[in-house]
């Protein structure tokens, strides 16, 4: 009996795979190598490396020179970059802000577009059109000719407005929404389009299923199509933070760009990769909490199968550790009866 | 189970119940359309028109001299116009082609097969996508110079390629494909690469579309590649050169803006031209996923 705890060691069934396994993994490898090559020379590896060069000064003098100075360049952000600071506030604000709001636009025009009306197939091309000039010149043309803002709309007065029961902070942010309302449109062309396609895959069914039953629109709604879009609403959030964060009409962006290629002795390449540290590391946080706020929660079921689960391990674990447990007994009490230390009665004789 | 209806889009008849969404969806409609308006009209417009303020939305006299402006500036250069548009056209479609096949083929591979460290890879890549692209502009310069690339197509080419927005929405489309057709075709005796090549490609068509028009979008307006791996003139792509054109002309005159104007419609143009294309395969989007 003392071989079982061994046994179930080896058993391991992660130790070897499978022919089949095995032949899918192979696959799995071949597909993903390419990528794979390109993203490791071309992105992680420049990543690893920007990351290094935060903690040093990098002059640009024949090749460059590189003087350690551990941790003062994120020091020197925070005291002496008053502008990188406030753009990160309003950045973070704004962000959480504006993703509600475009997610939540996108799913309803994606509703709307799906439902039955008349030149659905035009009002589909001019959402998705935006996608296509969002970003390169002409969008900064766009957004330097003020064709991105309605001059007609005063967001003095909805920002004084918002800011009678709001903190100062959050009301400007709504006023700069408000007023890049076009913007907000134009950002959701792809977020559009992922709705549209989670939409069309729902089972028509389903909901003849609930108008027999009496449910109306409002409640199938909440009932059958939000529930299964759910997962959408994830991808989408995530996409647009990160749109949002990447793209060229970013002020912070800017930023870093300016100071990457400012010749002055104090920023240079180390500055601003530090500076391009603590912002991605800021976007993922933003993500984070998105995820935490949508992220799928397992149904009964799954939560039933894993407790069950657990319980079957526990279960397991006492009965083996009750297993190694006697044979450590019994060859205790082996070894003392060879000794002759341990008697039994054997109903011979005086106990 | 009904029937699917997806492709008869547009009911028959115009129905009341249809006028509250109308009423909704038209300003919408108006608002997102009218910047594309606005770059259409904007280069047409004379100059006193371009100056006006407050600014006009509609030309009231139409003029080509925006685009005769753009054409003699380009024919004083010493490169030809053409040259440009063929380095552009060349670098945009290797690119395209390039990136939606590794795209694919990784989403393939991360999302329905199973092997050790793919969760790695993922993460991998979730973490690229929300790292700042400006910020590794110079390892990525140092590892361009490594390679030998510098002055060659492959340095415009090569670090596009592999942009990890592309695979981020490829793979969500992939995970929706239903595993029990995968399995079917393994029954039926597919190998791995035949399963990918009959029941992804087809059944992702419509995220390939997509993907296919945001990548093009990208590389086509592409600027930073020309300007830092490519010293040689006659390597660099329409975009830088509509970019210096326009830039150059601004600095000293104000008429810069009317070949602006002009050089961003014709930047325009082929995105447009391109999503008219593969419109019907974006907008249909997955419709067709064989099992409900």
């Amino acid at each position: 009996m003392s071989v079982f705890g061994k046994k179930l060691k080896k058993k391991n069934p992660q130790a070897k795979l499978g022919k089949l396994e095995r032949r899918q993994a192979l696959a799995g490898y071949s597909f993903v190598s390419i990528w794979l090559v390109g993203m490791l020379v071309f992105t992680l590896i420049p990543m690893v490396q920007s990351f290094y060069y935060m903690w040093f000064k990098i002059k640009a003098r024949n090749g460059l020179q590189f003087t350690y100075v551990g941790t003062q360049n994120l020091t020197q952000i925070w005291i002496e970059d008053p502008d990188f600071i406030q753009g990160i506030a309003s950045y973070v604000w704004q962000t959480l802000l504006q993703v509600p709001i475009i997610v939540v636009f996108a799913l309803i025009i994606a509703i709307m577009l799906n439902g039955k009306i008349k030149f659905r197939g035009f009002f589909r091309l001019v959402f998705f059109l935006p996608v296509i000039i969002v970003s390169g010149p002409v969008m900064n043309m766009l957004v330097s000719e003020g064709a991105a803002s309605i001059p007609a709309l005063n967001t003095q007065a909805v920002v004084s407005a918002f800011d009678t029961f709001l903190p100062t902070a959050v009301a400007n942010q709504l006023g700069t929404l408000f007023g890049n309302m076009i913007m907000t449109l134009w950002y959701s062309g792809v977020q559009i389009l992922i709705f549209l396609s989670a939409l069309q895959k729902i089972d028509p069914g389903l909901y003849e299923a609930a108008k027999m039953d009496g449910g109306s629109g409002w409640e199938c709604f909440w009932k059958i199509t939000l529930p299964t879009i759910k997962p959408m609403i994830l991808i989408n959030a995530v996409y647009t933070v990160i749109f949002l964060s990447s793209n060229e009409q970013n002020q912070l962006i800017n930023l870093i760009k300016t100071a990457m290629f400012s010749a002055t002795a104090e920023r240079g390449y180390g500055y601003a990769s530090a500076m391009a540290w603590i912002y991605s590391i800021l976007v993922t946080a933003i993500v984070l909490i998105f995820f935490a706020l949508l992220g799928s929660k397992k149904d009964v079921y799954d939560r039933m199968v894993k407790k069950r689960r657990k319980l079957e391990k526990k279960e397991m674990r006492a009965a083996r550790r009750v297993e190694r447990r006697s044979a450590r007994n019994a060859k205790r009490i082996e070894k003392q009866r060879k000794r002759g230390k341990f008697r039994t009665y054997d109903g011979s004789g005086d106990y | 189970m009904a029937a699917y209806r997806g492709h008869r889009t547009n009911p028959d008849k115009f129905e009341k119940s249809q006028i509250k969404i109308y009423l909704l969806i038209l300003p919408m409609v108006l608002l997102t359309g009218l910047p594309i308006v606005f770059i259409i009209f904007h280069a047409f417009k004379p100059m006193e028109e371009l100056f006006a303020f407050p600014p006009k939305f509609i030309t009231t006299n139409p003029t080509l001299d925006n685009f005769r402006k753009l054409i003699k500036a380009s024919r004083s250069a010493g490169i030809p116009i053409s040259k440009y548009v063929f380095n552009s056209i060349f670098i945009t479609a290797v690119v395209v082609f390039g990136s939606l096949l590794f795209s694919t083929m990784a989403a393939y591979a991360l999302s329905k097969l199973k092997f050790k460290g793919r969760n790695v890879m993922m993460q991998i890549n979730q973490i690229a996508l929300m790292f700042v692209s400006v910020a590794v502009m110079i390892p990525r310069y140092l590892v361009v110079n490594k390679l030998g690339m510098i002055d060659t197509y492959w340095a415009e080419i090569l670090p596009l390629i592999a942009l990890p927005v592309g695979l981020f929405l490829v793979k969500q489309f992939v995970d929706q494909v239903p595993d029990s057709l995968i399995e079917a075709a393994y029954m039926d005796g597919a190998k791995e690469w035949q399963i990918y090549l009959k029941v992804i490609i087809p059944l992702i068509k419509p995220a390939i579309a997509t993907a296919a028009i945001l990548v093009f979008q990208q590389v086509w307006t592409n600027l930073e590649t020309s300007n830092y791996y490519i010293n040689d003139d006659s390597l660099k792509s329409l975009a830088f050169y509509m970019n210096t054109l326009t830039s150059t002309t601004t600095t000293n005159t104000v008429a810069g803006q009317g070949v602006a104007a002009a050089a961003s419609l014709i930047m325009f143009l082929p995105n447009l031209i391109l999503f008219c294309i593969l419109q019907k395969n974006v907008m249909n989007t997955m419709a067709h996923s064989g099992i409900k």
